[in-house]
């Protein structure tokens, strides 16, 4: 049975420590939750701990304190390797800002590399991928190297690679950054349209033009949500 | 998903070629040095093992030496042996050796050839086979009979063309001198003769008839087993002072040898420079592991942001570890396979060009390769180790 609530923050801190041993707080006791199927925007301020906490979800980072639950179980303190590694590979997929692509290898390869982890066999995977880059309309440039593809197809790359082994989250931090406004909106359209496929998007941005598509805004300031449904028009 | 993982690594050294071979050549000189080394080191081992052959450990060899102050000849006689033999315990066989060159000639031609004066039991003792007729006897060294046997390379020097050598004549100092055999061929041996390359005659022939004042004497004593070498030493020492009636401050007027440490002293220089060989070798190994180390923290560096997204799209510390450490082992195992062909056409070049005796030896690759092997997991250990410990967020942000 799949639960209601994807992921459920409780009172979560995470704090860098500096060369000098100086401890600096960038998330002060979050509480949020995300329901299955919901498409999430988190905004606030540079340095309000957006992309922080996005590394948090993803389970890129480890939480200072407080409780994370990822679909029912709580995994804040969870520190194994094996099982972080199989989170992030089988229950999320992240999209970044500068697309994070392996320069190195096609499209193709690019696209397989999380199912080449997870242990799938090349030709299963490789079908896989040409559907994904056939649903994003880039099926054609599955031998082309990401420096041969524009910004706004290197994004479908990334799109599809981070749904190559069928997560149930998304992660995407920045998604539309690093492109111009009409590729931009093209991402914004297969987000929306993987949302009405059921998937639970969560996306950092600083734009109320992309935020617009998402069904609700949490809004950060200084570590703090201060805001859980918060509503665009009211300040851009 | 290994075979990728190879596939992925050995792309990765290919883009970087100038790099991938600048650090392999570490390896190829190290594994090609390993090769050269145990081949030589093997070789002399070999080439001493070969000199010495048929040459027991329980042999003494006595020859005279000029007690210090005193002029003149030693008093070493060819007679000593019979005297040793009889009153040594330790002794079991003792026969005495004339040497000494004179002028042979066959016909018209004539040639300088060394003399052996030998007892009866000579051949036995030094373990030499006739090839043809028969050896000195008893009698022959009684009667100082004119009889000669020739060594293996004499008869060529000698005569030429095929004959029927024994029963024929030859000419020493104007007399006549039947040939009665001819030896196999011995090859080098221990001590100042050499067998090939000498006449034998009887010893009593060769002091009185031929060399006189001229001979040296040389006395070869076996001795009943190898642990009483050093006693059958002292107890024959003693026997030739009374024998040579020498005060007990003068010196000895002879000098006794035992093969057997001879043949230790001579296995051990060989294996010494097959130590000290493989230690260069180890050393250059070693260098080239670090360098292959230094490399590999550079692709790490470099690829920091590889690391990062590798990790954030699910692969395991276990993942990116063997991913860095394939590379280095690819890295050093063709550096290795590369080094074993330099190594085995240095073994060749030195061989062919007689530079050396070369024991090709399947162990000299088998260690070389593996130890190309090890220095790829070793060195790339580290490296590989903190690639896969890297943050993923600080992976992703670096570069």
């Amino acid at each position: 049975m799949k639960k209601e609530l994807a992921i459920k923050l409780n009172n979560v801190h995470k704090s860098y420590f500096l060369a000098n041993g100086d401890e600096v707080p960038v998330l002060k006791g979050i509480n949020l939750e995300i329901k299955n199927g919901e498409f999430v925007a988190l905004m606030g301020e540079s340095g309000g701990g957006k992309t922080t906490l996005l590394n948090i979800i993803g389970v890129l980072h480890p939480l200072s304190s407080g409780e994370y639950y990822l679909d029912g179980e709580n995994i804040g303190e969870v520190q194994d390797d094996f099982t972080l590694a199989y989170i992030r590979n089988k229950k999320m997929g992240f999209v970044f800002q500068q697309f994070n692509l392996y320069l190195r290898l096609t499209a193709l390869k690019n696209i397989s590399l999380p199912a080449l982890y997870a242990g799938q066999e090349r030709q299963v995977r490789e079908k896989k991928a040409m559907e994904l880059m056939e649903s994003v309309g880039i099926k054609n440039r599955a031998e082309y190297k990401p420096t041969e593809l524009s910004g706004g197809q290197q994004q479908r790359v990334s799109i599809c690679r981070s749904l190559i082994n069928d997560p149930e989250i998304l992660l995407a931090d920045e998604p539309t950054g690093a492109l111009d406004s009409k590729s931009g909106l093209e991402i914004m359209k297969i987000f929306s349209d993987l949302k009405k496929r059921g998937k639970t998007i969560i996306m950092v941005t600083h734009t109320s033009e992309v935020a617009k598509y998402a069904d609700r805004v949490i809004f950060l300031r200084d570590g703090k949500v201060v805001d859980n449904d918060y509503k665009l028009t009211s300040h851009y | 998903m290994f075979l990728e993982i190879i596939k992925m690594s050995i792309e990765s050294l290919w883009g970087n070629k100038i790099r991938t071979f600048l650090s392999m050549l570490g390896i190829i000189i190290g594994v090609s040095t390993v090769i050269a080394v145990v081949g030589i080191g093997k070789g002399a081992e070999q080439s001493v093992n070969e000199q010495f052959q048929g040459l027991s450990a329980n042999s003494l060899i006595i020859m005279s030496s000029r007690s210090r102050g005193s002029t003149g000849s030693s008093n070493l006689k060819a007679s000593d042996a019979s005297v040793v033999k009889e009153k040594a315990e330790y002794i079991t066989e003792a026969t005495s050796l004339v040497r000494g060159s004179e002028t042979v000639s066959v016909g018209k031609e004539s040639a300088n050839v060394s003399i052996l004066g030998i007892d009866h039991n000579y051949f036995d003792v030094s373990n030499y086979t006739l090839k043809e007729g028969e050896s000195i006897t008893e009698e022959d060294i009684d009667s100082r009979e004119k009889k000669v046997i020739l060594g293996f390379n004499t008869v060529e020097n000698l005569f030429e063309g095929d004959v029927d050598l024994v029963g024929q004549n030859i000419t020493i100092k104007g007399k006549s001198y039947e040939i009665i055999g001819v030896l196999d061929e011995i090859g080098s041996s221990f001590g100042p003769v050499v067998p090939d390359d000498s006449i034998f005659v009887p010893y009593t022939t060769a002091e009185k008839s031929i060399l006189g004042t001229k001979a040296f004497i040389l006395l070869n004593l076996t001795v009943g087993s190898v642990e009483n070498v050093e006693v059958a030493t002292q107890e024959v020492s003693a026997i030739l002072r009374e024998e040579h009636k020498l005060k007990a401050s003068a010196d000895d007027d002879f000098r006794i040898s035992d093969a057997g440490s001879m043949v230790g002293a001579a296995q051990e220089s060989a294996q010494l420079m097959t130590v000290l060989l493989t230690a260069v070798a180890a050393i250059v190994l070693l260098v080239s592991g670090i360098g292959i180390m230094n490399v590999m923290f550079v692709t790490v560096a470099e690829r920091t942001r590889e690391i990062g997204i590798a990790k954030a799209i699910g692969a395991k510390q276990f993942d990116v570890l063997s991913q860095f450490l394939l590379e280095s082992v690819a890295l050093s195992t063709i550096g290795g396979f590369f080094g074993i062909i330099l190594g085995l056409g240095a073994l060749y070049l030195i061989n062919y060009l007689n530079i050396m005796l070369i024991a090709y030896t399947v162990i000299g690759p088998i260690v070389g390769f593996s130890f190309s092997v090890i220095v790829g997991v070793f060195f790339g250990f580290y490296p590989a180790f903190k690639a896969s410990r890297l943050d993923p967020v600080d992976a992703l942000r670096g570069e």
